[in-house]
């Protein structure tokens, strides 16, 4: 019989039983085996004594209350959703469209004549200089929150309904390859006021050094409130594939079901051609998004979809009998479909076809 | 809104078999109760946040992440010497045998040095094993056949004392 490998001797030393006859056998009549064993033994004999540690006393029951105390999850949504990774391409993304979005709403507002509140959707297509030059607007201005969002992530569908108010969709059938383990995120409804200041936008001008268009007459001190949520979101995927701290370490989610209560914007003081005017006459603003805007034709009740037009090709599509924006194609690198429908917009997105994502929406309950 | 349901029992049926585990883990790592506590409720919610307490794989699941988590805050801690020689030396001034209690002290300073400075898989290997796990235990932990262990195990032993030996400093 061949000598005992390094490892087996290493467990007879821990686990004497767990071997077998033939190797306990070997060990008693193998000299050469015997002094391996005893260097191994007092090799782990060593390391035992130098991974000693002080002696822990838990109160299992105090850290029970203390874990179920703790402060909800909102503060992990940050990084356990690999979109929100800083550094990376989509979260930069992501946030420019948000910001477009709540520009591209303001934009609506003046069109609308003070009350936005949108019934369907559109897509508009940016170029990643019209979200440069959007997202300067929010230097013009203040933004507080009268109510902040606070994304939580929860295990269950109760849970998510108890934040939200809102009943996760249903969703009828899975495409294929995406996995069943879904996370939900929810939040309540968040309110912003956006104070408009003549006198910032005046210093961010200079600051830029940029020649800027003249703010309208009478909009210093306009305020546009945007009530955004509550809203509520399916994440399926596993995100968290291995076990351990690492935030690099978390797996992408492959499909999203999001469900919002539509956005709601009021103004005051807002003159409305200036200030549709003024949006589109920002540098930097390509005349292809000026042009989507200004043709879109009820501005009060649409929601424009901003549409990288870079990463992302949009459609119109009909979904569960309303028009909804497709973004993406079939080859199952990413797809998404957004609508709105009594009064909720609903949004499908992940690495999947956008015939199964269409499908998926369609089927949504 | 509390992060865990009061009503869910499997999850507090498991914490209350795994707690003190977990903690130990984590305990073997920092030498630090109330960072190894820190570590052990960070794990059980991650834990819950995403998985079903009734998982079959739960324990070995937290097992993995406290090694993982407190090796990982270990790496992360430069701070922490300061205070053990601090520590050290208070303890030497009360106890009978200050000396002693300074070897010991320095002792366990440089095996976190040498863990810290360790490939995550062997670190964790060494602080599963001598935290209690069984071989078995150990295999379920890191995702390995259990046949692997013995030589997994003598393999970071080896690495352990080569790296205590050099004892460099962070």
């Amino acid at each position: 019989m061949a000598h005992l490998s390094e490892g087996t001797l290493r467990r007879m030393v821990d686990e004497p039983d767990a071997h077998g006859g033939a190797d306990a056998r070997h060990l008693e009549t193998c000299a050469d085996c015997q002094a391996r064993y005893s260097t191994v033994s007092r090799d782990a004999g060593a390391i035992s004594s130098l991974m000693t540690a002080p002696e822990l006393r838990v109160d299992v029951a105090s850290a029970f209350n203390r874990v179920r105390s703790a402060p909800a999850a909102q503060p992990r949504f940050g990084f356990r959703l690999p979109v929100m990774r800083p550094g990376s391409r989509p979260m930069v993304l992501g946030f420019a469209t948000v910001i477009a979005a709540a520009a591209l709403l303001v934009t609506a507002v003046a069109q609308g004549g003070g009350i936005f509140a949108p019934t369907t959707v559109t897509p508009v297509p940016v170029q990643v200089a019209d979200l440069q030059a959007l997202s300067q607007l929010s230097a013009y201005g203040t933004v507080t929150w009268t109510r902040e969002p606070q994304p939580q992530v929860v295990t269950s569908a109760a849970e998510a309904k108890a934040i939200s108010g809102l009943q996760p969709p249903t969703v009828a059938k899975l495409p294929p390859g995406v996995s069943s383990t879904v996370t939900y995120a929810a939040t309540a409804q968040a309110i912003a006021v956006f104070t408009f200041s003549a006198a910032q936008a005046a210093a961010e001008a200079a600051k830029t050094g940029k020649s800027l268009p003249k703010l309208p007459a009478g909009i210093d001190g306009a305020t546009l409130t945007v009530s955004v949520g509550p809203a509520v979101a399916e994440i399926f995927g596993n995100l968290n594939t291995t076990a351990g701290s690492d935030p690099t370490q978390v797996g992408l989610p492959q499909l999203i079901v999001a469900e919002s209560s539509a956005p709601v914007a009021t103004s005051t003081q807002v003159t409305v051609k200036q200030l549709e005017d003024y949006l589109l006459a920002q540098p930097g603003i390509s005349p292809e998004l000026a042009a989507a805007i200004k043709a879109i034709g009820d501005p009060s009740s649409t929601l424009p979809i901003p549409v990288p037009v870079e990463y992302a090709t949009a459609s119109t599509v009909t979904v569960q009998g309303v028009q909804g924006v497709a973004l993406g194609d079939n080859t199952g690198v990413g797809a998404g479909v957004i609508w709105i429908k009594n009064g909720q917009v609903y949004g499908v997105a992940g690495t999947v076809k956008l015939s199964d994502a269409i499908d998926l929406a369609n089927h949504l309950t | 809104m509390a992060s865990v349901r009061p009503d869910d029992e499997s999850f507090e049926a498991l914490f209350t078999a795994e707690y003190a585990r977990v903690a130990g883990i984590a305990n073997r790592v920092l030498m630090d109760q109330h960072e190894a506590e820190d570590v052990a409720q960070e794990v059980f919610m991650d834990f819950h946040r995403l998985h079903s307490a009734s998982a079959q794989y739960a324990p070995a699941w937290l097992h993995r992440a406290a090694a993982h988590a407190a090796l990982n805050r270990l790496r992360g801690s430069r701070r922490r010497l300061r205070r053990e020689v601090a520590q050290a030396t208070q303890e030497s001034d009360r106890i009978a045998d200050p000396q002693k209690v300074y070897e010991v002290s320095e002792d366990r300073r440089q095996v976190r040095q040498a863990l810290a400075r360790m490939a995550p898989k062997p670190a964790a290997v060494l602080v599963l094993r001598a935290s209690g796990l069984s071989y078995a235990e150990v295999a379920q932990a890191l995702g390995v056949g259990i046949g692997q262990v013995g030589t997994l195990l003598r393999r970071a032993e080896a690495a352990l004392r080569k790296e205590v030996t050099s004892g460099t400093s962070f």
